[in-house]
């Protein structure tokens, strides 16, 4: 219960390890990397294969329950699960996967973070380019890390309490239930696009154009064959389609979000100022890391349909490795951080997903300290 | 009027399937299923079955392949890139046909002579991995080194393995109709050895049934490599010869020279690089290039930068990121080439795949799709 007193605070950093420590640290995570780098190879291949074989058969085969609907409803809620369960792998072992390199070695031009582009209303490229370079490179560190809350949530006392901030546990459930529409807008493009919100240094190569370009084109498409395409193309049945494809489309958006947020935003994750942070060694980068990320425990099933985003920790040490590799690196990782006295949040689903709610109500309120503090 | 509402019905569909199935057509989208039924077929090139592997000599073989039914017609002297699956990673190299378009539409095969490389990741190992009736895939072939049948008097100049374009085009002559070519040919066959004369009997053979075909052994060993007397000798040459270059990059460069040296029209002499051209004629072997494919640039690398600070000092911008290696941003096809990967400490295999510019050094020249 010691951590308590360290959440969020800015002071984190002078109870971390010395910089010598932390690079022995680096250099154990490094060997764990390298040793599991060595085994990726023909079972990995054959594993991704598997789960695209996977992907499109319970994509298609959702698709043609759901219009048999009018056979017996059962029919369409097994149809509506199949193609919830087609659009999460899709996204997440699959996409993020391979949007972050993991398979780049294969040499696959379906299968490669250049091209790959997923069943999700955020262009994949938009994505990449903010996700893996801020978001990665910046975890949670506050003005940084868009992800952070969103730019909707109050996660931490690094910002400030603003009236809006009393009812963000809606703003949250809002956020769950078109996550896919959230990120989009927010992570993506929409604000740069809809708000004029320009930073100052940009690091983006584009222009706002073709960010728009490929915002709206995007959008459209994902539009058109879910709620246009398909309900046409089943004349008959047309309303049954397009509710199956838009609730198959919430459960991905709620599964997506709950699984993100217990990522991130459990009740002992860490915040970070970004002077805390210039020129960091990688020790710091990867307990940076650990610091703003928790894991969820849970059989191969489950590993899978989060994409592996379970293991967080892991995957923010080593974004690039397959993610099929997170749950035996974990037992190493846990093990290496336990040596040099690192906390490791791992726990069980509910239990993570209850401090995340936690989280989100008690910063709905001001912090006790400064707001019984008269303001100078 | 017809062709753009053709054009136009194609993009429609094309955006439909692209927009059905986040790929750019229905097979690739249903590719990993397909694999199922013909394991390593891809949607973007041939499926071909290995017919044989002959062995050629002790550093040669050839792999006799039938391509399916998808794989179009070619000219000799062109080359097909190669595909194959190892250890989960397709892996590819470029070839020259060894044999001719009329083998080809009399038995459905075609050959390509390989020379095993010292330290090749691949030329060794694919004919351990091979075997009658593998799978492996090739593209629709590619190149513009083709004998053209106007030119009268023709030089061919080959080199080691060089040769395989060459035995193409010789092999199309003789299968032609017509049994005399009324083109005046020269081969000039240079080969580290006596031992190592490719396709020497078919080549002799040839000889004995066409006067117009002059065939040269150059035994490196004996004469050494291509000098201005080997080729001022031969007195069919006159000044409206053709020359055909093809061989090792350093033997191309020298054949040039000498050419230039003895006044031959420069849109007389006829090669081919497997990678970027030297920039001139007089470069050091140690010195390497860049070839920045799309935008037309070649440049020197003779610093240690990587190849995201070489192509932005030569006012390329490739999407970048975190310039670290993380975020995957720049990842760009490179063609050929092999390049030094700072992050992971290794080096990159010489054939066509995905590389991080900005944690990529070159090693040797290097083309890149950008």
């Amino acid at each position: 219960m010691n951590m308590q007193a360290n959440i969020a605070t800015p002071e984190t950093s002078e109870q971390s390890p010395s910089l010598s420590s932390l690079d022995e640290f680096a250099n154990e995570l490094n060997a764990v990397r390298e040793r599991t780098m060595a085994k990726v190879g023909k079972t990995d291949a054959r594993y991704i294969r598997n789960l695209i074989r996977i992907q499109r058969l319970s994509d298609i085969g959702g698709r043609v329950l759901i219009v048999l609907g009018f056979l017996h409803p059962a029919y369409w809620v097994i149809g509506v699960m199949a193609l919830a369960a087609a659009k999460i792998l899709d996204n997440m072992e699959i996409g993020h996967n391979v949007l972050h390199g993991q398979y780049d070695w294969m040499n696959d031009p379906n299968i490669n973070s250049r091209k790959f582009e997923w069943d999700n209303a955020g262009d994949s490229a938009s994505w990449k380019r903010y996700h893996n370079h801020e978001h990665h490179t910046y975890t949670n560190i506050i003005g940084k890390d868009r992800d952070f809350g969103y730019g909707l949530l109050r996660l931490s006392d690094d910002t400030r309490w603003k009236p809006r901030n009393l009812w963000q546990f809606f703003t949250y459930i809002a956020l769950c239930l078109n996550f896919q529409w959230g990120i989009a807008y927010h992570e993506v493009a929409g604000e740069r696009i809809f708000m004029g919100k320009r930073r100052k240094t940009s690091s983006l190569p584009i222009t706002r154009e073709e960010l728009k370009y490929a915002f709206f084109n995007k959008a459209a498409r994902q539009l058109f064959k879910d709620y246009v395409f398909y309900p046409l193309l089943c004349f008959p049945v047309f309303l049954q389609v397009l509710a199956g494809n838009f609730v198959a489309n919430l459960l991905r958006d709620i599964w997506t979000n709950t699984i993100i947020f217990c990522g991130h935003f459990t009740e002992n994750i860490h915040t970070f100022k970004a002077s805390e942070c210039e020129n960091e060694t990688q020790g710091q980068w990867f307990y940076r890391q650990i610091l703003g990320s928790s894991n969820l425990e849970g059989g191969r099933f489950f590993h899978i349909m989060t994409g592996h985003l379970s293991c967080q920790m892991e995957h923010h040490l080593f974004p690039d490795v397959p993610a099929r590799h997170y749950p035996e690196m974990a037992k190493e990782v846990r093990a290496i951080c336990a040596k040099y006295n690192i906390p490791y949040n791992s726990a069980g689903f509910f239990k993570q997903y209850f401090s995340v709610v936690k989280r989100i109500i008690r910063y709905s309120f001001p912090d006790n300290q400064s707001s019984t503090l008269t303001p100078a | 009027m017809q062709s753009s509402i053709i054009g136009k019905r194609n993009k429609a569909w094309q955006w439909l399937m692209g927009s059905l199935t986040n790929h750019n057509s229905l097979a690739e989208y249903f590719e990993p299923i397909i694999q199922l039924v013909l394991p390593k077929w891809r949607a973007d090139l041939v499926r071909t079955r290995v017919h044989t592997i002959r062995h050629e000599n002790q550093d040669m073989y050839t792999l006799v392949l039938k391509p399916s039914g998808k794989w179009q017609d070619f000219q000799a002297g062109q080359y097909i890139e190669l595909t194959v699956e190892k250890d989960g990673a397709w892996v590819s190299r470029y070839f020259s046909i060894s044999s001719s378009p009329a083998y080809f539409a009399r038995t459905g095969l075609i050959e390509l002579s390989i020379r095993i490389q010292d330290k090749g990741n691949i030329t060794p190992w694919l004919p351990q991995a091979l075997h009658r009736g593998s799978i492996v895939n090739i593209s629709q072939a590619m190149g513009e080194f083709t004998l053209q049948p106007e030119h009268q008097s023709v030089c061919m100049i080959a080199g080691g393995s060089g040769i395989t374009p060459f035995r193409a085009m010789l092999q199309q002559l003789s299968f032609s109709q017509s049994k005399q070519t009324t083109q005046s040919i020269t081969l000039l066959h240079y080969a580290r050895s006596s031992q190592h004369f490719l396709f020497k009997e078919e080549f002799e053979n040839f000889e004995k049934h066409h006067s117009n075909f002059h065939l040269k052994l150059m035994d490196s060993e004996m004469i050494g490599n291509v000098t201005s007397a080997h080729i001022g000798l031969q007195s069919q040459l006159n000044s409206h010869t053709h020359f055909y270059i093809c061989g090792p990059s350093p033997m191309i460069m020298a054949s040039r020279k000498i050419l230039e040296t003895l006044n031959t029209k420069p849109d007389h002499i006829h090669y081919e690089f497997f990678g970027p051209e030297p920039l001139s004629l007089d470069v050091q072997s140690e010195q390497t290039a860049v070839l920045f494919d799309r935008s037309h640039k070649q440049v020197d690398n003779n610093k240690n930068q990587t190849l995201l600070e070489l192509a932005e000092a030569n006012q390329i911008k490739p999407v970048s990121g975190c310039r670290i290696g993380v975020c995957h941003q720049c990842i760009c096809q490179k063609k050929s080439g092999v390049v030094y990967n700072t992050k992971t400490k290794t080096y990159s295999d010489t054939g066509a795949q995905e590389i991080q510019l900005c944690i990529s050094v070159p090693v040797n020249d290097v083309v890149l799709d950008l």
